[in-house]
């Protein structure tokens, strides 16, 4: 640092030598005052300090950087993630550090915030000091940024100064080293899912989108998004089409969140994708609708209102499915084998499990959704990702549910093994089934056959009419104009 | 489980413990030959000997039967000891109300000690489920409680009025169980708890609501993603395994001592904790282990006796069979695919 080698022993001998970092979640002391945690994070802090002094602190540092960081004594834990992450910038920035690095700092901040964050953060290196953003967000590193360093699974994509480049070509290097992500994990296994011969999706793609009653003005919209596929609708189902709706969000966020509220409501048959780069809150509403997360506002399934608090079990039992993004650890239980995942989470028998009938349901699911294993007694473990996934699709899709929630269903996956997946929930929806799907890949979003929305920091977009190329999406996903 | 842990884990075991026992008696300057032939003849050469083995393996079998349950199901019930005592001690208050009848008396000793250890577990599984208090430490904290409730009931509230020592009063021998066999001291406590065992077995491998416990148990993230009510069932899980600690303490106040004193148990709980880990947490291969604990705790004495090795080595062995499984459990953790 300042051209000397350094070299530190902890995470106080960094900010002693005047480098800051503000983490993507915070590490303060949540049983301390917001007062005592600003002090603890000052560098510049005195050994002793008064009280007094201490409050005074946060709001001198309220004043500098207009962020607003809660009264002096409030609890820190008892603060939403927004404030918490507020104080851990406001911390960083008060000990005037010569190097200053931030890890995604404005995931939970607003817009205003944003900007007077920024302004603060130029002004820091206007004084000298080097400043290092991480983040997901294009529009950011344009908006201020001298450099920038796209890294794609630890190498470096490109380096450049900021007026040698485009957010154009950033946004589509960005979106190109993230489907090499998403192709590498699996590839070696093409082969061996293929030469079985997959079974062809044996359902119509396209599933009707009905027109969003929140936008009314977005009909013709919806209706073309739909496209050919509302041809291919019987009349029973468009006569299911009007009775309710399956899932219907009102004024939501995550709990202590500052993101904009948004609204949406899903008709039965009707699919949407919400399609987001990670870390804007897509994954977040559906995690929240499958009632694993807190949330404000107000989220209905098939007309039950779920806790706010978040209820699995309240989803579950409103006839709501969900196919989660990890599904090693939130989709199956690896140590069960495959007839006592899909018995879950209502194991067949009265006094004794009816392993029979375990059996029979095992080889029927995987019969039906091409689980390809030698026996039903064979554990998850032992099953590649795609049949993993697959069995994960034959458990929630059983029921007949109402609502199918799947977050990244086909991540990973071989293009087969893919396709068989959007296939099976498009026939979800053709029974009568709403499904919110979120992806972070532009190329898969019309493949669904369901309506689009681009989510950006937890805001969505209107419904993109069908046809809208990768690019223009991409563009979208990373926040810039199409 | 795989392969190699299904090999490894009991040859380790096996294999640590002969060689500590044979170290020990060298140690103490005997043949570790003679000093194996006097365990094995102290803990089943005759019928008292058998006898002896089997009435401590009473205690041990329930609570690692206890154990079993709670570590299936991802809850950590460190608490077995309190929740033994918490049994024995209402055993003890309610069978001399009711030596009158000897039949009921026993019935309601035993619903007693088991309602009793699973309220006992009570406050750690709220704290753990309401306020992510751990529970090691909790059921750790309440052992301590429960110690020195005994302590104070057998001088207060439970005393003998009769007799100068603090003991609680003694069960009439019309309602203490009579013994098995002639020539042992052994009664048929040790059935009822081998039949828990067993039955534990039964309701973990093939009962819906077992499917259930082991799900939460491997995979808690997985199971409320599913729909599964996990903090039921967790409690669930240690409501029952505090029952079935508490019923080895009312069985222990019903089979063999016939009154609550101060100090009561001589480390059950854990020893059945200790019982369960060395049987990977499968009821009938932990009971299997309880029931080795026991013989150990039988036969040591006579081995004192015969060739001068100390019978701490029978609190020794079961600790180095424990920390010699869990390392091949963590080996073979490793290597596992």
């Amino acid at each position: 640092m300042d051209g000397r080698r350094a070299r530190f022993r902890s995470a106080r001998d960094a900010r002693d030598a005047g480098l800051a970092l503000v983490p993507q979640h915070d590490l303060l002391v949540g049983a301390a005052s917001v007062a005592d945690n600003l002090a603890l994070l000052d560098r510049n802090a005195p050994l002793f300090e008064s009280a007094r002094a201490r409050r005074a602190r946060v709001t001198r540092l309220t004043d500098a950087f207009g962020l607003e960081l809660g009264r002096p004594d409030d609890r820190v834990d008892a603060l939403p993630v927004g404030t918490r992450q507020r104080i851990e910038i406001a911390g960083a920035l008060a000990g005037e550090p010569g190097v200053l690095i931030l890890d995604e700092p404005t995931a939970v901040l607003s817009p205003d915030e944003t900007a007077a964050l920024f302004a603060a953060l130029r002004k820091r290196a206007e004084s000298g000091a080097a400043v290092v953003l991480i983040t997901h967000r294009l529009a950011e590193v344009f908006a201020g940024a001298d450099r920038l360093t796209l890294l794609a699974r630890g190498k470096t994509v490109k380096a450049c100064r900021i007026d040698e480049t485009t957010a154009a070509e950033i946004g589509g290097l960005l979106i190109a080293s993230a489907e090499q992500t998403a192709l590498s994990e699996e590839t070696p296994k093409i082969f061996l899912e293929g030469e079985e011969g997959e079974e062809p999706p044996e359902l119509p793609l396209g599933a009707p989108a009905s027109p969003d009653l929140n936008h009314p003005s977005k009909k013709s919209t919806a209706r073309s998004a739909a496209g050919s596929a509302v041809s291919a609708v019987s009349p029973f189902t468009f006569e299911v089409t009007r009775r309710g709706t399956n899932l219907e969000v009102v004024g939501f966020r995550p709990a202590g969140s500052r993101a904009k509220q948004i609204s949406l409501s899903l008709s039965p048959g009707e699919l949407l994708v919400l399609l987001a780069i990670d870390g804007n809150g897509a994954d977040t509403i559906a995690a929240a609708v499958a009632g694993l997360q807190p949330f404000a506002g107000s989220v209905r399934v098939a007309g039950a209102a779920l806790p706010r608090s978040g209820d699995p079990l309240a989803f579950r039992a409103a006839g709501g499915a969900f196919v989660p993004a990890d599904r090693r650890e939130e989709g199956l239980v690896l140590d069960l084998d495959i007839a006592e995942n899909l018995a879950l989470p209502a194991p067949p028998g009265r006094l004794f499990l009816d392993r029979t009938a375990m059996r029979a349901r095992a080889a029927e699911g995987m019969a039906a959704f091409a689980v390809r294993a030698s026996s039903p007694a064979i554990r998850a473990a032992g099953l590649s990702g795609g049949n993993q996934q697959k069995l994960v699709l034959a458990r929630e899709l059983a029921g007949v549910p109402r609502l199918v929630v799947a977050i990244h269903p086909t991540r990973g996956l071989d293009l087969a093994a893919s396709a068989a997946v959007r296939a099976r929930l498009a026939g979800a929806c053709g029974a009568g089934a709403s499904a919110l799907v979120v992806t972070a890949d532009p190329d898969e979003a019309f493949l669904y056959g369901g309506g689009v929305r681009v989510v950006t920091r937890g805001a969505l977009s209107d419904l993109l009419p069908e046809g809208t190329p990768p690019s223009t999406l991409g563009r979208l996903m990373a926040g810039l104009a199409a | 489980m795989s392969a190699p842990r299904r090999v490894l884990v009991p040859a380790a075991a096996a294999g640590a413990a002969i060689a500590s026992l044979a170290a020990l008696a060298l140690l103490a300057g005997a043949s570790p030959l003679d000093a194996l032939r006097a365990l094995a003849s102290g803990s089943a050469g005759s019928r008292a000997a058998l006898g002896e083995t089997l009435l401590r393996s009473t205690g041990l079998v329930l609570t690692a039967a206890g154990a079993c349950l709670a570590l299936r199901t991802g809850v950590l019930n460190i608490g077995l000891e309190g929740q033994f005592l918490a049994g024995a001690a209402a055993a003890a208050a309610v069978g001399p109300a009711l030596a009158g009848i000897p039949l009921l008396a026993r019935a309601a000793m035993l619903l007693a000690a088991a309602a009793a250890g699973a309220l006992w577990v009570l406050p750690a599984a709220v704290l753990a489920a309401k306020r992510n208090v751990p529970e090691v430490l909790s059921t750790i904290l309440l052992n301590l409680i429960a110690a020195t409730a005994v302590s104070g009931l057998v001088r207060g509230a439970l005393r003998d009025p009769v007799g100068d020592y603090p003991q609680s009063r003694a069960l009439p021998d019309a309602v203490r169980l009579a013994p098995l066999f002639g020539g042992g001291r052994a009664t048929a406590a040790v059935l009822l708890a081998f039949l828990a065992a067993a039955l534990l077995a039964v309701l973990l491998s093939a009962t819906p609501l077992g499917l259930k416990l082991r799900a939460v148990g491997l995979a808690p993230a997985a199971s409320r993603a599913i729909g599964l009510p996990e903090a039921r069932l967790k409690l669930l899980a240690f409501a029952g395994s505090g029952a079935l600690a508490g019923l080895a303490g009312g069985l222990e106040v019903l089979a063999v001592t016939g009154r609550l004193y101060d100090p009561f148990s001589a480390g059950t709980g854990y020893a059945g904790l200790a019982a369960a880990l060395l049987g990977q947490a499968q009821p009938v291969p932990s009971a299997l282990a309880g029931l080795f604990f026991a013989a150990l705790g039988a036969g040591s004495s006579a081995m004192q006796r015969d060739t001068g090795v100390p019978a701490a080595v029978a609190s020794l062995v079961p600790g180095i069979l424990v920390l010699a499984v869990l390392a091949a459990r963590a080996r073979a953790g490793r290597s596992a695919p």
